[in-house]
C-alpha cells in the first residue's frame, strides 16, 4: 500500500487537513473528505467536471495527486458561494437557464471564473477556448456562454455590492 | 384519438396563463448551479462496500475457467459473485412493464453462464471494503475466454451459416407497413430515386456515469438510491432476487444526463444481487470506461429509400428497406425498429408506401434507447433523401418539401389521422429566414445551407396503455406540494410540474416544492423516456392541480359568499376579480379549509391513449399518441481542401404546442442541437471484432465550446398538443432534424453527398475526389 | 484507481536530480497519470517536480526566448511577450487541451512524452528549439532536431530532467505558424499538425523550416522541403514542390482518427498553405513599411 500522510491545505480559504495515500487524486481525496461538489466525470482530464482552483488556477483534480496540493489553495464551487456575496457567475446561470443536468456545473464555474479574472470582457474565442476542456451534453454551451457574459458585465460594473 | 382529447385541445386554446409559458427560474437551478445538489454518486453510509463488475475484453467466446478463489481469499473482500451464484436468475432487458403488460420472452443472463456475446459482458461480481481492494481481487480473478466466431454486421448475421447469436435466426424484431399500391405508384412516377444513407453506433456520454448505492433496510427492502431515468426497473429487480416486487424500492437524485442510457436497468441489478448477499451497502460508481461498455448504443441503421416522384414533384410512391444492428441482446431495439419504420416517409403524404425492417443481432454491443430512438435515424435518411430528390428534378429543395407536406387531419403511413397541428411548413420558412442571406464561399471554402424537417411522436407506444399519477396538496399555510415518481434528468422535469400546479392553484412557483422519484413514496409516472414525462405526467398533475382547484373555489365561493364560477385563484389569493372587497389568502383559505375537514390533495391518473397492437402484415393501425413537428436548418462552412466542417449557425424551429417553460424548451433545443452536430460530423463507437476501441472522451468525441455555433432557438406554439395546456414534447425532437440538415448542407456546399454518419474531414476529401472523377 | 506507488517530494532542484535514478519524474500529470490508470505504463516511484524553484520563469531577452522545465502551456499563453517571441507555439497552446489540462501540462513534459501527435513539438521545432537537461552530475543542452530517437524513445537518460527550453525570438521578417488538424475543434488528439517558419530578405526565403506531427513515429522536420525553398522566391511553384516533398517525407500510419492516405495529403496542403500565409504575411509587412 502506498504510505498515507497528513496534508495541510486551505480549502476554500479555511484551513484543513486532509490525511491521503501517496497514489490518491485530489478528486477522490476532496470527494472522500465530503467535497461532493467536485464531480468525477472521466478521471483522465477530458471532461472538466472535476475542475477546481490551486492557488485560483483551475486544474483537473483527477490528474492532480492530493499530496501535492500541499500548502496550497484550493477553491471548489462552493467557495465562489460565500452566502454573503456569492460570485456573480451563479446569479447569471440561474437567470440564463444555463443549468441543465447540472453534472459539468461546477467545473464550468470554476474554469469561467479564472477566465473572468483574466480576461474581464471576454469573447466568444475566449469564452470557447477557456471552456473547451469542460464537456457538457445537455446546454449546447449557448446558454452558458450568456451567462458568462453577464457575470462579466457585473464584475465590470463592481460586483454583487453595487 | 377520443372525443375527450378534441374538446381538451378546444378547452386550453384560449387560456390566459400566469406561471406557464414564463421562462421562470427551474426549481433544481439554485441547488446545481451552487454546487450543493446530491446526485446519486454523492450518497454514502456508514459501513458501506465498494463494488466492481469484472467484464470480458472480447466480444464472442466461451467462458471455459473462471476462478475467484485467490479474489474471495482477499482480506477486505466481502463477496464475489459468479453465474454460479445466481443459477436461475435473468435479466429483464424489455420495455418498462408498469402497466402490467407481457414481458418479452428475451430476459437474458446476468453474468456469463458459458457463452459471451459481447465486448464488456459481465463476468463476476465484487464488494470490498474499500474502491481499492475492489480493484485488487479483480486482478486476482482468473479467467480463460476460448474465442468463438462471432458475426460483427447484420449482413453477415443473416447469411445461411452465420453463427447464431440470437435463436433462431439472429433476427429479433420485424416490422411491415403497407398503404396504397406502390407498384401503380411507381407506375405514376417520372422518376424514381434510390439511395441508401447508413448512420454509427452513438454514445449517450452523458456527463455523470452510472452509480448507486444499495442498502436492505430493516423490512427487508432492498433499497436502492441512483442514477436512472426508469425508477419503476424496480419490479424486474425483484424478479431477479426472487423477492416480491414490493421489496425493492428505487430512489432516484437529480441525474447527471440520460438521452436513453439510463433507461435500461444499469447498476441497480448489480446494486441489488450484492446488497442483498452482503447484507451491507453496497455502493458502485463505473468509470467512464465502464459506461463505454456497460450501456447500449444508438443503433447502426442502415436506411434505403425508392422513391417515385413525378416532374412536377409530387411523390408517389415510397419503398424503404430498414436494418438495425440490435447487438448481442435484444433490450429494445425492436421498438426502436418500430419508430424508424413508422417515422420513415417523414413529415410528407405519400399515398403508397411499403416499408420492410429488420433488427438483426451480432456480437457487437447491444443497442437500445437514445434520444430520438430510432426515428432520428430515420430522419437522417429521409430528409437526405428529399434533397437528393430535389437535386435530380432540379427542383428548389424547400418548394418540393412544401409540395408534400402533411397537412392537419391527413394520415400517417399507418394510416393514423393526426390531428394536431402540422407546422412543417411553418417551422422550416421561420428557420430559412432566421438564417438569413447565405454568405459568400471564400476560395477553397465553400458555404452550403441545409435544412431538415421531422414528424416525430411523443408519448409511448398506444398499445403500452401508458399511465402516470401525480399528488398535488396545498398546506395550511398556502405552499404546495407535488409528489411524483417522474425522474428528472436535466431537462427540468420536475419543474415544470411546478409551473403547471402554480399556475392552477394561484401561487407562484416558489411557493411549490416538488418531491419526486421514489418508487415506494411518490405515485408512480412511469419513465422518463419518449418524450412523456411533461406530456404524461404533467397532464396527470394538471388533472390533480384542477381537482384540487375547484374543491379550493368551491370552498372560497362559500367563505367569499360568490359563486364558484366568479372566483379566480392567482398570485397566492383567492379574490372576485370584479369586486375587490371579495377576497382572501390561499393561505388563510387553506387553514380555514384544514379545520373544516376540506381535502387539501388530490391524486390524479393520466392515460394516454390506448389502442390495439397494429396489424402484422399491413402496419396498418394508429401508433403514438400524437407527433411533434418542426425543423432545423444551417449553413456551415466546408473547407474542401481539408474537409473540415464548420457549422456557421444552427437554428431549431419547433412546433411544441405550448411552452411550459420556454427557457427549458430553448435550452432542449440548443442541447439537440449541438448532440445533432456530434452525431453529424465527429462521434462514432468504434467496434473492431465487437470490441470497442474508443472507450474514452479522447476517442470518442462530443462538441467542445469551440465546436459550437451561433445557435438560435424558434418556438412556435399552435396549442393543439395533447400535452397540459395543450404542449407538445421536444426533449427528442430537438435533436432528431439536427443531423441531416448539418449533412444537407454540407452536401449543399460540396456538390456531392457523404452517404454515412459521421461526415468526417476524410469523407468530406474522398467524396469530392470522387465527384470530380 | 491508480495502482500504489511512491512518491517523492524533493524541495529543490538538486534533491529532485537525487530522486531521479530510479524515479519517473511527475510534472502536470496529464499524461503519466493518464498512462499509469489505463496500465499502460508502471512506475513504482513518481517525482514531483511542483516544488523546484523558479520553475516557470519565462524569459525573454537579447533576441532569446527561455522557459524553466515547469512552464506550462497555460503559462505560455498568458505571457504577453509569447505572441511574438514564439507565435507558433501560442497558436498551439489556445488548441492544446483544455483549460485546466493547459494549467497542469508542461512543455518540457510534452515534449518528453514523445508522442508524434505531442502538439508543442512542431511549433517548438519550427523554432529551432534546445533542451538543457541537468542531471545530478552534468549539465548539457540538445538540441529538439536531435532530441528523438524514435516512437517515444529519446535521448534523456533516466536521471536527467529537461530544466528549461529556449530559441531565438523569431525577427521582424521571420513569419512563424502553426495548423493543428483533428476531427473536433476543441480538446482533441492532431490528426496532422505542422508548424512553418519562414524568413524573407526581399524577394528571397532566406531560411525555412517545417515541422510535422502526427505522420511519422516521432515529430521530424522535412528538411528536404525546407532545401527547395531557401534562397528561393516562393513562387506557386516553388511552394507545391516543399509541399509535395513534405508529403514524401511523412510515414503515417492508419488509425482511428484519420487513414495514412488523407495525412500525407493534409501535410500537402497544410504546409502550402502555412507556408503561402507565412510568404504573404511578411510581403505584407514589406509593403507595409
Amino acid at each position: 500500500m502506498s504510505s498515507e500522510k497528513a496534508i495541510a491545505v486551505q480549502i476554500n480559504g479555511i484551513g484543513r487537513e486532509l490525511s491521503a495515500p501517496a497514489n490518491e487524486t485530489l478528486l477522490d481525496c476532496l470527494r472522500r473528505h465530503g467535497f461532493f461538489e467536485v464531480k468525477s466525470g472521466c478521471e483522465k482530464g477530458d471532461c472538466g467536471a472535476c475542475a477546481v482552483q490551486i492557488d485560483g488556477e483551475p486544474v483537473d483534480s483527477c490528474l492532480t495527486l492530493a499530496w501535492t496540493v500541499e500548502g496550497r489553495s484550493v477553491t471548489t464551487l462552493e467557495g465562489l458561494n460565500d452566502t454573503d456575496n456569492p460570485h456573480p457567475l451563479i446569479a447569471a446561470f440561474l437567470e440564463h437557464g444555463a443549468v441543465q443536468c447540472g453534472y459539468c456545473t461546477p467545473g464550468i464555474m470554476i474554469a469561467a471564473e479564472a477566465l473572468l479574472r483574466e480576461t474581464p470582457e471576454p469573447s466568444d474565442d475566449d469564452i470557447a477556448i477557456a471552456l473547451s476542456g469542460n464537456l457538457c451534453r445537455c446546454t449546447g454551451y449557448t446558454k452558458i456562454f450568456a451567462a458568462i457574459k453577464q457575470a462579466g458585465e457585473v464584475l465590470r460594473a463592481g460586483g454583487n455590492d453595487d | 384519438m377520443t372525443d375527450q382529447e378534441t374538446s381538451y385541445r378546444q378547452a386550453e386554446a384560449n387560456v390566459v396563463l400566469r406561471q406557464v409559458g414564463k421562462p421562470l427560474e427551474r426549481t433544481d437551478a439554485v441547488g446545481k448551479a451552487t454546487g450543493r445538489t446530491r446526485y446519486a454518486g454523492d450518497y454514502t453510509m456508514p459501513g458501506m462496500l465498494h463494488a466492481k463488475v469484472l467484464r470480458s475484453d472480447i466480444a464472442s467466446g466461451r467462458l471455459k475457467r473462471l476462478d475467484v478463489s485467490k479474489a474471495r481469499a482477499l482480506p477486505g473482500v466481502a463477496c464475489v459473485l459468479t453465474a454460479e451464484d445466481l443459477p436461475d436468475r435473468l435479466a429483464a432487458t424489455d420495455m418498462p412493464g408498469q402497466t402490467g403488460q407481457k414481458r418479452a420472452a428475451t430476459d437474458r443472463q446476468i453474468l456469463v453462464r458459458e457463452i459471451i456475446r459481447h465486448h464488456g459482458e459481465p463476468l463476476a461480481l465484487i464488494a470490498a471494503e474499500t474502491p481499492a481492494l475492489a480493484d485488487k481481487a479483480l486482478d486476482l480473478i482468473e479467467y480463460e475466454i476460448e474465442p468463438l466466431p462471432g458475426v460483427y454486421d447484420t449482413a453477415s448475421a443473416l447469411e445461411p451459416d452465420a453463427p447464431i447469436v440470437t435463436e433462431p435466426d439472429n433476427v429479433v424484431g420485424k416490422y411491415k407497413i403497407r398503404k396504397g399500391d406502390t407498384e401503380k405508384g411507381f407506375a405514376a412516377a417520372d422518376r424514381i430515386i434510390e439511395n441508401t444513407f447508413y448512420t454509427q453506433f452513438i454514445e449517450h456520454a452523458f456527463l455523470e456515469p452510472e452509480v448507486g448505492l444499495a442498502w436492505v433496510d430493516e423490512n427487508g427492502v432492498v433499497n436502492i438510491r441512483m442514477s436512472t431515468q426508469v425508477i419503476e426497473h424496480f419490479r424486474f429487480i425483484a424478479d431477479a432476487l426472487g423477492v416480491p416486487h414490493n421489496k425493492v424500492r428505487i430512489l432516484g437524485a437529480m441525474v447527471g444526463g440520460g438521452f436513453g442510457g439510463k433507461e435500461d436497468i444499469t447498476v441497480e441489478l448489480y446494486l441489488a444481487l450484492l446488497a442483498q448477499t452482503t447484507r451491507r451497502p453496497v455502493r458502485l460508481a463505473y468509470t467512464r470506461e465502464d459506461s463505454f461498455v456497460g450501456h447500449g448504443k444508438r443503433h447502426p441503421f442502415s436506411v434505403s429509400h425508392k422513391t417515385g416522384v413525378t416532374e412536377d414533384g409530387k411523390i408517389t410512391a415510397l419503398e424503404v428497406t430498414i436494418s438495425a444492428d440490435s447487438g448481442a441482446y435484444v433490450f429494445l431495439s425492436p421498438y426502436v425498429l418500430l419508430y424508424c419504420a413508422v417515422a420513415a416517409p417523414g413529415p410528407y403524404r405519400i399515398d403508397n408506401v411499403k416499408i420492410d425492417a429488420a433488427a438483426v443481432a451480432t456480437n457487437n454491443m447491444y443497442t437500445s434507447a437514445f434520444r430520438g430512438f430510432g426515428a432520428a435515424q430515420a430522419c437522417v435518411a429521409y430528409e437526405a433523401q428529399m434533397d437528393e430528390i430535389a437535386k435530380a428534378l432540379d427542383l428548389d429543395r424547400f418548394e418540393f418539401r412544401r409540395r408534400n407536406f402533411m397537412r392537419t387531419g391527413d394520415k400517417t403511413a399507418t394510416g393514423q389521422t393526426v390531428e394536431s397541428a402540422i407546422w412543417a411548413d411553418e417551422c422550416m420558412t421561420k428557420a430559412l429566414d432566421a438564417l438569413g442571406d447565405k454568405p459568400a464561399d471564400t476560395g477553397t471554402v465553400k458555404i452550403g445551407r441545409g435544412v431538415a424537417t421531422y414528424q416525430q411522436s411523443y408519448g409511448r407506444i398506444t398499445w403500452f396503455h401508458d399511465t402516470s399519477e401525480a399528488w398535488v396538496g396545498i398546506e395550511v399555510d398556502g405552499t404546495v406540494i407535488v409528489r411524483s415518481g417522474v425522474t428528472d434528468i436535466g431537462a427540468g422535469q420536475a419543474s415544470a410540474l411546478g409551473q403547471i400546479a402554480a399556475e392552477l392553484l394561484g401561487v407562484g412557483l416558489d411557493d411549490v416544492v416538488i418531491y419526486n422519484s421514489d418508487s415506494a413514496v411518490t405515485p408512480l409516472a412511469g419513465t422518463t423516456t419518449a418524450t412523456r414525462a411533461l406530456y404524461m405526467t404533467g397532464r396527470a398533475v394538471h388533472t390533480a392541480s384542477t381537482n384540487l382547484r375547484e374543491r379550493l373555489v368551491a370552498f372560497a365561493a362559500q367563505e367569499l359568499d360568490a359563486r364558484p364560477d366568479e372566483i379566480d385563484l392567482a398570485n397566492g389569493q383567492a379574490f372576485v376579480p370584479d369586486d375587490p372587497s371579495k377576497s382572501m389568502s390561499l393561505k388563510d383559505l387553506a387553514s380555514r379549509g384544514a379545520s373544516e375537514g376540506l381535502e387539501r390533495s388530490e391524486l390524479a391518473m393520466f392515460r394516454a391513449p390506448f389502442t390495439d397492437p397494429i396489424d402484422q402484415e399491413t402496419g396498418q393501425g394508429p401508433v403514438f399518441p400524437d407527433f411533434t413537428y418542426g425543423c432545423h436548418a444551417v449553413d456551415v462552412a466546408v473547407d474542401t481542401e481539408t474537409g473540415e466542417v464548420t457549422v456557421l449557425k444552427s437554428v431549431g424551429a419547433h412546433d411544441i404546442g405550448q411552452a411550459i417553460n420556454p427557457q427549458a424548451v430553448e435550452g432542449q433545443i440548443e442541447g439537440g442541437a449541438l448532440m445533432g452536430q456530434g452525431y453529424a460530423l465527429s462521434e462514432e463507437l468504434i467496434y473492431e471484432e465487437g470490441k470497442l476501441v474508443s472507450p474514452s472522451f479522447s476517442e470518442y468525441l462530443i462538441p467542445t465550446s469551440m465546436d459550437m455555433p451561433d445557435i438560435q432557438c424558434i418556438i412556435l406554439e399552435s396549442r393543439s398538443g395533447l400535452g397540459p395546456f395543450g404542449a407538445k414534447g421536444i426533449g427528442e425532437p430537438s435533436l432528431t432534424p439536427v443531423a441531416p440538415a448539418i449533412a444537407n448542407a454540407v452536401a449543399d456546399a460540396i456538390g456531392t453527398r457523404v452517404f454515412d454518419l459521421p461526415i468526417t474531414p476524410e469523407k468530406v476529401v474522398q467524396a469530392i475526389r470522387e465527384a470530380q472523377r | 484507481m491508480l495502482r500504489d506507488f511512491e512518491l517523492d517530494m524533493p524541495a529543490d532542484l538538486q534533491e529532485t536530480l537525487a530522486c531521479l535514478p530510479g524515479g519517473t519524474p511527475l510534472a502536470g500529470g496529464t499524461n503519466l497519470l493518464v498512462d499509469l490508470r489505463a496500465r499502460r505504463e508502471s512506475a513504482e516511484r513518481l517525482v514531483w517536480l511542483g516544488n523546484i524553484d523558479a520553475f516557470r520563469d519565462i524569459k525573454i531577452e537579447d533576441g532569446q526566448a527561455a522557459i524553466g522545465g515547469g512552464t506550462t502551456v497555460g503559462d505560455i499563453l498568458r505571457h504577453p511577450g509569447m505572441e511574438r517571441a514564439a507565435p507558433a507555439l501560442v497558436d498551439c497552446a489556445r488548441v492544446f487541451g483544455g483549460q485546466m489540462v493547459r494549467n497542469q501540462a508542461t512543455l518540457a513534459g510534452n515534449v518528453c512524452s514523445g508522442s508524434p501527435a505531442a502538439d508543442s513539438v512542431p511549433p517548438l521545432l519550427s523554432l529551432d528549439a534546445e533542451l538543457c537537461l541537468a542531471s545530478a552530475t552534468q549539465v548539457r543542452t540538445i538540441a529538439l532536431d536531435d532530441f528523438y530517437t524514435g516512437f517515444k524513445k529519446n535521448r534523456r537518460s533516466p536521471d536527467e530532467l529537461v530544466t528549461g527550453i529556449s530559441w531565438p525570438v523569431p525577427g521582424p521578417n521571420t513569419a512563424n505558424r502553426f495548423y493543428k488538424l483533428a476531427r473536433r475543434k476543441g480538446d482533441a488528439i492532431t490528426v496532422v499538425g505542422v508548424a512553418v517558419t519562414v524568413t524573407r530578405d526581399g524577394n528571397t526565403c532566406t531560411d525555412a523550416r517545417i515541422a510535422l506531427g502526427a505522420v511519422a513515429p516521432t515529430v521530424f522536420r522535412a528538411k528536404e522541403a525546407e532545401a527547395l525553398i531557401i534562397g528561393e522566391t516562393l513562387t506557386e511553384e516553388r511552394v507545391d514542390e516543399a509541399a509535395q516533398k513534405a508529403k514524401e517525407l511523412s510515414d503515417p500510419i492508419d488509425d482511428l482518427r484519420a487513414s495514412a492516405d488523407y495525412r500525407r495529403d493534409m501535410v500537402q496542403v497544410l504546409t502550402r498553405r502555412l507556408l503561402n500565409q507565412a510568404w504573404q504575411s511578411l510581403g505584407e509587412k514589406e509593403a507595409g513599411r
